[in-house]
């Protein structure tokens, strides 16, 4: 369960489109990365999915549930959704902020929480390694452990799939492999996640697939071996791509104006073999 | 270990609430006193005096102290801003103008808790639709249309009491420092109501509020309906607020610093530091009115005066101490 499906989508910010005829599937227990130039609509996309931006047109849902129309606590139960600009809470521990993800199990004026709660909070935190840090104030968290702690709250909440919203960007190269293996774990332990990712190496690694945007709709989504193409990107983000394949991993580097000179200019050097 | 110190506390407020039955601007036996509250059906001078005065002013205090604590509670914990108090939302500045004017037009003045109720309701409502956003409020604008109308009708009342005759500007100041001189059980009668809707529906928030910690975006990631949230925590904030000024017109400080406390002793947790604030405003409130009758009687002083007088330097010293010199508040 967690099949998330995208069915003609049009999204709209200030009455301008900026995605249209989207069409989009996440199979349960996929990994799929979400990845385009600033400003394409990724982050609106995943709004959109989890139900903070209705799409003007289409149809969004999981397991044939439409998420558009649902009222915020039901949805709450089948999509957790993380934003890239949460804030860290003063005041609260590890597991209070873990134990917010229950809300939605419960009737919204419900003060009571039960054994169900706590198990589900317990497990939450003892999967992204915080068990012994549950009860440290959240702000005195490292970001890479926030990430975590944000994490934990997402799995608290039982969904079947998980959105998140750059969730290795305030991240050093450790905390972000570690962030981003979880993420693969948790999918393949059966929650969809469906993640909007800046590095596309990082994507490339983790992903099981990955979906492009650019030129206002999907330009390509697959594989990442597939859809990593220099083409497809040069479209994407503007400027040129090498790819590379490093112990049977694809890896793409995008080329500055300038670099492009300086190879244009070493190929023309070589040509004349006068390198 | 919090449900302890809550229960501590409960009976802290009740020994306040006992304390203000004791006290008062007529000399009566402590020992009198006790013997006519354990005599309900006796009538003598003492009797009356408990039951008709000091009785109703000891249940208004305490109204007046949770309803002011919860509603800057639950608006601090709305605008995630520890600036915040109940009258923000323009109800004691409303209540004021339309006091004053009431005052100035010869009303009854019996009548002139109803209107400043009304008026109070009214102003909120003002602002909230100054600071609609599609189904939901918007934060800023909440603050600005609140400060902006709050000085408007602080203008209206200064006016007033500019072209006023003395007698006049007695009752309105009065109004204006806070007092609950003169109501009775009439007032608790018709205010609860509304007293028992806002503090059902500050109740029913408490879960709401505890994930509005998060900021908005991830409490409606959880699953909050932020717009439903929004507006019943303004309604209950409202209704409280405009209750207790309707019965003892401006008492500050209360819902500003109260909920600071609250959370000082009982973390963020709108399960415990809810009705902490309610107790913690309960006892003061207690304790400064039965201050306010005793300190020169037969006179009173105004208690939201009292209040800030004793209150302000208090708290600004429990804020402003250098950190790690007292370890009172748990901190």
């Amino acid at each position: 369960m967690g099949h998330v499906a995208l069915r003609g989508v049009r999204i709209e910010v200030a009455g301008r489109p900026l995605l249209d005829a989207f069409d989009l599937d996440v199979l349960p227990g996929e990994f799929v990365a979400i990845v385009g130039a600033n400003g394409v609509g990724k982050t609106t996309l995943l709004r959109a999915v989890a139900g903070f931006h209705p799409a003007a047109a289409g149809h969004v849902s999981l397991d044939g549930v439409e998420l558009g129309t649902l009222p915020p606590h039901r949805r709450a139960q089948l999509v957790a959704a993380l934003g890239a600009d949460a804030e860290a809470p003063s005041g609260m521990t590890v597991r209070e902020v873990a134990i917010s993800g229950r809300f939605a199990r419960h009737p919204w004026w419900d003060w009571t929480r039960g054994d169900d709660d706590v198990e589900a909070v317990v497990a939450a935190l003892g999967r992204v390694d915080l068990a012994e840090k549950a009860d440290r104030a959240f702000d005195t968290l490292s970001s890479g452990e926030r990430q975590r702690a944000w994490i934990a709250l997402a799995l608290a909440q039982g969904a079947r799939a998980l959105l998140l919203d750059e969730p290795t960007s305030h991240l050093d190269a450790r905390y972000a492999l570690d962030v981003l293996d979880l993420l693969h774990g948790i999918a393949r332990e059966g929650t969809t996640v469906v993640a909007v990712l800046h590095d596309l190496n990082e994507a490339a690694a983790f992903a099981d697939r990955i979906a492009v945007l650019g030129e206002g709709r999907l330009l390509a989504y697959g594989a990442p071996a597939l859809v990593l193409e220099p083409e497809i990107l040069r479209r994407a983000y503007g400027v040129e791509f090498t790819r590379v394949e490093i112990e049977g991993q694809t890896r793409v580097f995008a080329r500055s104006a300038k670099e492009n000179g300086r190879l244009e200019g070493g190929r023309r050097n070589r040509d004349s073999g006068r390198i | 270990m919090l449900a302890i110190r809550l229960g501590g506390l409960g009976l802290s407020a009740l020994g306040a609430l006992v304390f203000g039955l004791f006290v008062g601007g007529s000399p009566v036996a402590p020992g009198d006193v006790a013997w006519v509250l354990l005599h309900p059906h006796a009538t003598s001078d003492v009797a009356t005096i408990v039951w008709t005065l000091r009785l109703p002013r000891v249940a208004i205090a305490a109204v007046v102290g949770a309803a002011l604590a919860v509603a800057g509670f639950l608006l601090q914990g709305m605008l995630r801003n520890p600036l915040v108090d109940p009258f923000l939302t323009g109800v004691s500045a409303g209540a004021g103008a339309a006091i004053a004017i009431a005052v100035v037009l010869g009303v009854a003045t019996a009548l002139v808790p109803a209107i400043g109720f009304v008026a109070g309701l009214g102003t909120a409502l003002l602002v909230a639709a100054l600071a609609r956003r599609g189904s939901g409020i918007d934060v800023e604008r909440l603050i600005l249309a609140g400060v902006s109308l709050s000085a408007l009708f602080a203008s209206v009342v200064a006016l007033v009491l500019v072209r006023l005759s003395p007698g006049g500007a007695e009752e309105i100041l009065s109004w204006l420092a806070g007092s609950l001189a003169g109501r009775g059980w009439n007032e608790v009668l018709w205010t609860s109501p509304y007293l028992i809707a806002g503090m059902g529906l500050a109740l029913a928030s408490v879960p709401s509020l505890n994930v509005l910690r998060l900021g908005p975006n991830v409490a409606r990631g959880v699953g909050l309906d932020l717009a439903r949230a929004q507006w019943m925590l303004l309604v209950a904030a409202t209704l409280l607020t405009a209750a207790a000024v309707s019965l003892a017109g401006i008492v500050g400080f209360v819902g500003l610093i109260v909920p600071h406390l609250a959370r000082r002793l009982f973390g963020t947790d709108a399960r415990f530091a809810l009705p902490a604030s309610a107790l913690i405003g309960v006892a003061l409130v207690a304790v400064a009115d039965a201050a306010s009758r005793s300190i020169v009687p037969p006179q009173e002083i105004p208690l939201g005066v009292l209040l800030a007088f004793v209150g302000v330097p208090s708290f600004l010293y429990l804020y402003l101490r250098p950190r790690g010199t007292s370890r009172l508040w748990g901190t």
